[in-house]
């Protein structure tokens, strides 16, 4: 157990090393509050429109740090640090697991104090319902770390996992209801909420404004999303775990 | 008593190279091995196979009983390794590096202190103890990646070129707590191309080339193994009689005498510091002076010249892998 959190450790520590990206993630979330959110919630006929934003784009936010894990294994690659790795005195399954509790719980560590900041904005109505949520979204983000693990291992190529990741970020995040309720998205093209019905961001985001008493546009009720989430978060951290611990020997990185 | 490492067959093939061929060997607890050879020898991947990094292709190896192929685990936890280029995260400071090592290698906070403490100071990096690594030269990351295993001080510590970018008072010191290391209990493998620091260092030397394992004993049996590897060169005072030349010739010792002028013999032989006075005694029964007495023995690379054909710089021009 202690080798695992030790895991854990370097990973919240390396995740915090990045000091410049983390600062121009946060100075990017406090832009989109403070001047789209702000901004488009007078445009638009949603209303508490910036309430709705507010708590969506903290979802986003959650889910683009917890994939940065994937983006370590790759720096780790280039460094010869997985070598390393393999060569402690660390099974591999207790490596793996600890890779993807680590990527997970960075970002939330990182995104509790953004996720602060918003519920001061918008306030808590059940603080009952949002430390469901708050638990929930925890193993979200340890899901989206699984996710990227399961990728990163399963291409092992720097260039392919950052083009595809970022025609995911495109895709996930505009294919959920992060940005807008899911009624509208019915209205621009069925396909697109039908998508949405199978998105993890679709269910987080339901489930942060749900916690936060946002519940004028919840397409699915709290428990049908924290069965989503739990599902998300078993299967993708399992996955994340067995490409971690079998495909991490062999080289091929690119 | 069984060795603490013994390898069967074992054999890393990266498509159409063999990387490592067919390799057997046996190393004893406590001895420092060296394994010499030219970059693109095998020397790494076969370190890398036995530390558990990469898995072989055909053969297997024993770590302290534990099979590397079926227990992995089991046999990390008795090897460690200090590679041949530091594996270190750029954004880390050198004491980050070394205490999450030392952590992860189990060490109790109190050892983890004193050990990390202790190689910083003896390795000249205590006053950049909070640089990080991007920070540093060439030589310094060298130096971190040496003191990871000198503070996990492991059952079998393996030591891939450790002096390499070390300046001449660094590699010394290097040396002697490598040496530090062994007499606590370590079994060292030492993987190196440097003639002089085999020599040094090593109780035994593994020769490999092109992924074999060419020839392995101590050092002084390996030099002596050529024959006619030492050369003794004597001046004396006068020309040297034929018959004198014949009943030098005929001692086992000797394998050629030629003589240099008119007043040198360069003497061929094996072991030239058992066959020195018989040579000098039948120069003194012949009554012929002798002036002056020089001895040269051979080096490694004379060792590795001689199994392979090539020195060592020679084989690294032609070796596949660079």
């Amino acid at each position: 157990m202690r080798e695992i959190l030790y895991v854990v450790e370097r990973d919240v520590k390396m995740f915090l090393n990045h000091k410049i990206l983390l600062f121009m993630r946060a100075l990017w979330f406090v832009a989109q509050i403070s001047l789209f959110g702000l901004i488009a919630s007078r445009m638009v006929v949603v209303p508490n429109y910036f309430e709705y934003y507010a708590a969506g784009i903290t979802i986003t936010i959650l889910y683009s740090t917890a994939v940065f894990i994937g983006y370590d294994i790759y720096e780790e690659a280039e460094h010869g640090i997985v070598e390393y790795l393999l060569s402690l005195p660390i099974s591999r399954k207790k490596l793996a697991i600890g890779r993807s509790i680590g990527g997970g719980l960075r970002s939330f560590i990182y995104v509790a104090p953004l996720m602060g900041i918003v519920l001061a904005l918008i306030g808590i109505r059940n603080p009952i319902n949002f430390l469901l949520a708050f638990v929930s979204l925890f193993l979200f983000a340890f899901g989206v770390a699984g996710m990227s693990i399961t990728i990163a291992m399963g291409i092992k190529s720097a260039d392919k996992f950052d083009i595809l990741m970022g025609a995911l970020d495109a895709l996930i995040v505009r294919l959920s209801t992060v940005m807008y309720p899911k009624v509208f998205m019915q209205q621009a093209n069925l396909l697109y909420s039908e998508i949405a019905n199978f998105n993890p961001l679709t269910f987080a985001s339901e489930l942060l404004r749900w916690g936060a008493g946002i519940e004028q546009y919840l397409t699915f009720g709290p428990i049908t999303s924290v069965l989503v989430i739990i599902s998300f978060f078993s299967l993708f951290t399992l996955i994340g775990i067995i490409f971690y611990e079998r495909r991490l020997e062999g080289g091929g990185w690119q | 008593m069984a060795p603490i490492i013994e390898i069967k067959n074992l054999t890393k093939k990266f498509g159409n190279l063999i990387a490592v061929d067919h390799l057997n060997l046996s190393i004893e607890e406590g001895e420092i091995f060296g394994l010499l050879g030219p970059n693109g020898a095998g020397k790494t991947t076969t370190l890398l196979m036995l530390t558990t990094v990469i898995k072989p292709s055909e053969g297997t190896a024993t770590i302290g009983g534990y099979d590397i192929r079926t227990e992995p685990d089991k046999a990390r936890k008795l090897i460690g390794i200090s590679f041949q280029d530091p594996k270190l995260l750029w954004v880390d400071t050198i004491m980050d590096v070394l205490n999450w090592h030392a952590k992860v290698c189990g060490l109790s906070r109190l050892e983890r202190k004193t050990r990390v403490e202790w190689a910083l100071k003896e390795l000249g990096l205590w006053e950049a103890r909070r640089k990080k690594i991007h920070s540093l030269s060439g030589g310094m990351r060298k130096r971190v990646e040496v003191a990871k295993i000198l503070i996990q001080r492991p059952k079998i510590a393996v030591v891939d070129e450790p002096t390499a970018q070390i300046d001449v008072v660094g590699k010394h010191r290097i040396w002697n707590m490598i040496r530090a290391l062994r007499d606590e209990g370590s079994t060292i493998i030492l993987a190196t191309n440097e003639l002089y620091e085999a020599d040094e260092l090593s109780d035994r030397v593994g020769i490999m080339h092109k992924g074999k394992l060419l020839v392995c004993d101590t050092p002084e049996k390996l030099k002596d193994s050529i024959p006619g590897g030492d050369v003794v060169e004597v001046r004396i005072e006068r020309d040297p009689p034929s018959h004198v030349i014949k009943r030098l010739e005929s001692f086992d010792e000797i394998v050629k005498v030629s003589t240099i002028g008119s007043n040198s013999l360069r003497i061929h032989l094996n072991r030239a510091e058992e066959a020195l006075p018989k040579i000098m005694e039948t120069l003194f029964n012949e009554k012929i002076p002798v002036s002056s007495v020089n001895i040269t023995q051979p080096s490694l690379d004379d060792v590795f010249l001689h199994y392979t054909g090539l020195t060592i710089e020679e084989a690294e021009k032609l070796s596949p892998v660079r």
